[in-house]
């Protein structure tokens, strides 16, 4: 029974690591697009 | 036809350069024999165990001073921009390959006749199965290991930290080929049934096939450019 | 154009959600308890399921690799990408379970069983793959080595596990036919239902993923342009 819950628990652990990173990158680019607004602005 | 001759003068420019200097060959030939006492010390040579790893370790020495030399092969031409001028040449790209394939085996090949008797008289090692089968298991075998290391070393020249990337490219798509060929020597070295060790050694012979015949056609990608 | 993604999108995501619930609820509570291995022969629903995706997204690095090669695009060496990146991810939920699965079963973490250590080297031909993406240069030329890398993968794959399986059979030579066959010979009907639904939702997951992941990498892509853009434009 441990077995299983330690599958299960490395199994989402690692899939939402993933969904984690690939926010990780979308948040980088929401200060980037911030940042280039900001540029615009300037302008 | 002409192919061949082209790859034969892109060989030869190297083997002679590689006559002149004696400094890859020395390198490779120093290093399998470090490796050797390394591996002297972690297993007990005195020992009987002596017999289960002989295979093993011809085919390690032969592909950790491989990938020095495998390095080297296209990373000299990097200097005064050699390989643009190799490009240029009104020569098909994959003559370049297998010129560089037959100098690479050349050389690993010598640095082997030096270095595998060297591991047997180290690890006092007598030698009783049937050379003629020995040779032909270690020839098939280094074959494949050049043909795919010279490709990877072209495709691993264009980056920065290429002497690191070049064993994490090579290693996994050698492993098919050094089960085949550790268990085809340790076969022939313990005499034992040699219609066994024709298997293993059609299986490195269709590896080699394969990966040759893929390795040329993609090499023209891999000069494109860069 | 971007209206029909879009749906995709929402389809894919509502159609995830639920079957997600759905498939837990089988693996856990609805399907049978095997006899002889108990509970932990659970792992094995969701374990094939991300094998199979494992090389399923191999399979679609190599077609992308292919398509690459033959006309250069931005959108398939993105595609490229992201699916070796789930491959990884996946592979290695693979190994891991496999492990486990192994340690409570045979009572070892690890045994050279020819699926499990094909999907080993898959794992170190995955991380390669990304590792020649990692190289400096022009996107062009990386998207040129890199499919030439993945499409020799591809041709390699195979090979190990034919060489892994005559390695363990211990020289005698099988090339196709029968196995160790893993599963047994029966299989309860609600148990093959469970792994075929576990397949089908591991499966939308990673067309989820790799959705959002090409999204979002095109997205970088564009703003990196919009970027050097607007530094040209500040320094001139």
């Amino acid at each position: 029974m441990t077995y299983l819950f330690m599958t299960y628990t490395i199994i989402w652990a690692l899939i939402s690591g993933y969904v984690l990173i690939l926010g990780k990158r979308q948040k980088q680019l929401q200060k980037e697009i911030k940042l280039l607004e900001e540029w615009n602005t300037e302008q | 036809m002409s192919i061949l001759i082209d790859a034969w003068t892109i060989a030869w420019k190297d083997l002679s350069n590689e006559l002149k200097t004696k400094q890859t060959i020395g390198m490779m030939v120093i290093f399998s024999s470090l490796v050797i006492l390394v591996f002297s010390f972690a297993f007990d040579p005195t020992n009987n165990m002596v017999k289960a790893v002989i295979p093993g370790l011809v085919w390690l020495i032969t592909i950790f001073s491989g990938i020095l030399g495998l390095n080297r092969s296209f990373l000299s031409e990097h200097e005064n921009d050699c390989l643009t001028g190799l490009r240029s040449a009104p020569i098909d790209p994959s003559s370049i390959y297998l010129g560089k394939v037959l100098a690479n085996f050349i050389v690993v090949t010598v640095v082997q006749v030096i270095s595998i008797p060297v591991l047997f008289i180290l690890f006092d090692y007598r030698f009783l199965g049937a050379i003629l089968w020995f040779m032909l298991i270690v020839i098939v075998g280094t074959f494949g290991f050049i043909i795919v290391g010279t490709f990877l070393a072209a495709l691993a020249a264009n980056a920065k930290n290429s002497e690191m990337l070049l064993p994490v490219l090579l290693l996994p798509l050698l492993s098919p080929l050094m089960i085949a060929a550790v268990q085809g020597t340790r076969i022939v070295l313990e005499n034992q049934d040699i219609s066994d060790a024709i298997s293993w050694l059609q299986l490195m012979a269709a590896y080699d096939l394969l990966f040759l015949a893929a390795c040329f056609f993609l090499f023209e990608f891999i000069m494109e450019g860069s | 154009m971007s209206k029909v993604s879009g749906i995709i999108d929402k389809l894919l995501f509502f159609t995830l959600v639920p079957s997600f619930f759905l498939a837990l609820w089988l693996v856990f509570i609805w399907s049978p308890v095997e006899r002889v291995m108990g509970a932990p022969q659970k792992i094995f629903y969701f374990h094939v399921g991300c094998a199979w995706v494992a090389f399923l997204a191999f399979i679609i690095v190599g077609y992308y690799s292919v398509r690459n090669l033959i006309k250069p695009n931005m959108n398939h060496h993105i595609a490229a990408g992201i699916s070796a990146e789930i491959g990884v991810i996946f592979t290695t939920v693979t190994l891991l379970s496999g492990m486990i699965w192994g340690k409570s079963s045979w009572n070892t973490w690890w045994t050279w069983e020819p699926r499990l250590a094909t999907t080993l080297i898959l794992w170190f031909i995955y991380v390669a793959y990304l590792f020649v993406r990692k190289m400096e240069g022009s996107w062009e030329n990386i998207a040129r080595l890199s499919a030439v890398f993945g499409i020799i993968g591809c041709i390699n794959v195979p090979i190990v596990f034919m060489a892994i399986r005559w390695w363990n059979t211990k020289l005698h030579p099988v090339v196709f036919g029968e196995g160790k066959d893993q599963s047994g010979g029966g299989i309860a009907p609600e148990m093959l239902l469970t792994l075929l639904f576990s397949i089908f939702t591991i499966t939308v997951l990673y067309a989820f993923l790799m959705r959002k992941g090409i999204e979002i990498e095109k997205m970088r892509d564009t703003v990196r342009r919009a970027k050097n853009r607007a530094i040209s434009r500040l320094a001139s």
